[in-house]
């Protein structure tokens, strides 16, 4: 029997993306939807035979459970703190390196190498400067500054505790936003910013008018990847404070690890991982929304009061 | 006029250079405090410079943390078929999405992209479970299984880019010479995208050599974990020991990563871009 190209080909694409659907299917379609099942049970991994369903209980509990507010809380804290510095200092980071001044590559270089190190060992070299005796912050502060009233117990007080994270998170991802930024930068063409110096404009001028404007994507696709930075941040606070001292440090995704493989409450774990989800997809449409094309809005505007005219 | 323009470049790099440095410092701070003996750690700490070149923390790391060269055996092994499943799956599923026209194609594109932006305890918790009922929680594979489909995502998003550039003529030609689609895949397209497959082994390398999660949760023992999670118990264990030699370990748990990130640095910018671009 012969086949027709067209099926054939169809079946070809089939054949080559099966071994890497399945896996996805098996690893992660899956397991999307189980947890989704799951949050809506009540299921002590430890104890539990089978999950028993108990409709919507998790996800209303949750709200009246004093440990899952602070971890909110915390959580919005350090994304609040987290998320508008990591967007501005990346972005002049980004603006500075585009100037391509003598040794951008040595100073890309040393900026992006902190992405290679994993966040567990980020932590724990952090743990080490921010140590309250030996450190290298406090005896800079101190000793090299006079500075004795701004040396902390950085890691063991509640409110520098979270600013400590902040920092280390700060320090890990500033490069890739900064790549982002870049790549979004490479794609403003020369001949507009030409164009700007022609008519006159100094080179903050041009930044402000004409490049700022024109990285729309940009701040699409780096606010997205921010946004799932500060709502799932876990590893810092995990490794260097484990959570303390008392609550300061407790987030989302801690409380919901907490849950799940320490106390073994899958079903609520995953109406918490489920609720982190949604509040990622929310903050991620807000941000489209507010960096949305408005250039192409006015064209369809613009056609529709034509249009309008015409009839 | 130029003048002013040579202030201000130098301005900028004077800034950059403060910036760099900055970023810098831990891993300066980490090494040398890895190569200075415990009373210097302790005692001066401003003095940044060791007085010689102590090398007893590496050296203890070979006569006290048996342990370590396990984690480092399992980061290696983990690693490498984690990356080898990852591009092989990654070239076939992005070179289908790219070149191929059938039902169900959009779908699952738009799945992957939904999947990314989820915090992967979702994912996480049906995974420990069922791999507990399998039996394989604390082995090195049900480490391996679950990396190799949290990384295709993002590695399916580059070979879709890369495959997308090549233009279908050349498909065409092949299969005119008589090329069955394998051979249309494997000779005359995959070579073609070797630059995309570089990034996605660098990109795949990095996560999996540094992922926490999943290892915290799904290994127990030194038998299955990796360095990411051991040397966070052997921080835990520091009660004899102290941060020269845990400096001394992360310094060396580093030197893969940076081999890879320093030489390849290319490949692994321009993935990202790639990534922003299509993403």
């Amino acid at each position: 029997m012969k086949m027709s190209y067209r099926k054939k080909s169809m079946l070809a694409g089939y054949a080559f993306a099966a071994p890497g659907m399945i896996f996805a299917i098996l690893y992660m379609g899956y397991p999307l939807v189980r947890s989704f099942y799951l949050s809506f049970t009540n299921y002590n991994f430890a104890f539990d035979p089978k999950p028993t369903f108990s409709g919507l209980e998790n996800y209303i509990s949750m709200f009246s459970d004093s440990y899952f507010i602070d971890a909110l809380k915390n959580t919005a804290v350090f994304s609040l703190a987290f998320f508008p510095t990591l967007m501005i200092v990346s972005l002049i980071i980004a603006l500075l390196l585009d100037k391509g001044v003598k040794g951008t590559g040595l100073y890309r270089t040393c900026i992006f190498m902190a992405m290679v190190v994993p966040l567990s060992l980020t932590g724990i070299i952090f743990q080490w400067i921010f140590n309250n005796q030996y450190g290298l912050l406090n005896s800079v502060l101190s000793q090299m500054f006079g500075l004795d009233s701004w040396t902390h117990n950085w890691l063991g007080e509640g409110k520098w505790a979270m600013f400590s994270i902040v920092i280390v998170s700060l320090w890990k991802n500033m490069g890739m936003l900064v790549i982002l930024f870049m790549a979004g930068l490479a794609g403003i063409p020369d001949d507009m910013i030409e164009a700007a110096k022609i008519d006159g404009a100094n080179s903050i001028q041009t930044t402000f008018r004409i490049v700022l404007p024109n990285l729309k994507e940009s701040y699409v696709i780096c606010g997205l990847w921010a946004i799932i930075q500060s709502v799932k941040v876990f590893e810092q606070p995990f490794v260097m404070t484990n959570g303390g001292p008392g609550t300061a440090t407790l987030v989302l995704y801690q409380y919901t690890w907490q849950n799940a493989f320490k106390y073994y409450e899958m079903g609520y774990a995953s109406a918490i991982a489920y609720f982190i989800g949604a509040v990622i997809l929310i903050l991620s449409a807000v941000n489209m929304f507010i960096n949305r094309n408005k250039d192409t809005d006015e064209v369809k505007k613009k056609k529709k009061r034509r249009g309008g005219a015409a009839a | 006029m130029i003048k002013k323009k040579h202030v201000s470049r130098f301005i900028i790099s004077l800034i950059l250079a403060i910036i760099a440095f900055i970023w810098m410092v831990p891993f300066l701070w980490t090494l040398l405090t890895s190569l200075k003996n415990d009373n210097e750690i302790y005692t001066n700490v401003l003095k940044f410079l060791p007085t010689y070149l102590y090398t007893g923390h590496y050296s203890s790391i070979f006569t006290k943390l048996g342990n370590f060269f396990l984690y480092f055996k399992n980061s290696v092994v983990v690693s490498f078929w984690s990356v080898l499943f990852n591009v092989l799956f990654a070239a076939t599923l992005g070179y289908s999405f790219a070149k191929f026209k059938y039902h169900g194609r959009d779908l699952f594109l738009g799945f992957v992209l939904i999947v990314i932006t989820l915090p992967y305890v979702i994912y996480l918790i049906p995974i420990y479970i069922m791999q507990s009922r399998m039996n394989m929680i604390d082995t090195t594979l049900g480490l391996i299984l679950p990396y190799i489909a949290t990384n295709l995502p993002m590695s399916v998003f580059i070979m879709r880019g890369q495959f997308n550039n090549v233009p279908n003529e050349m498909m065409e030609a092949a299969r005119i010479d008589g090329a069955n689609q394998w051979q249309t895949f494997s000779r005359t397209m995959l070579p073609i995208v070797k630059p995309g497959i570089a990034t996605v082994i660098i990109m795949t390398f990095i996560t999996v050599w540094g992922e926490f999660t999943y290892a915290r949760t799904l290994s127990i023992t030194a038998k299955s974990q990796t360095l990411a999670v051991g040397i966070t118990f052997l921080r835990d264990e520091a009660a004899s020991w102290q941060y020269g030699t845990l400096t001394a370990t992360i310094i060396l748990s580093l030197i893969p990563v940076m081999i890879i990130f320093l030489s390849m640095q290319k490949y692994f910018v321009k993935g990202i871009m790639a990534g922003a671009v299509k993403g």
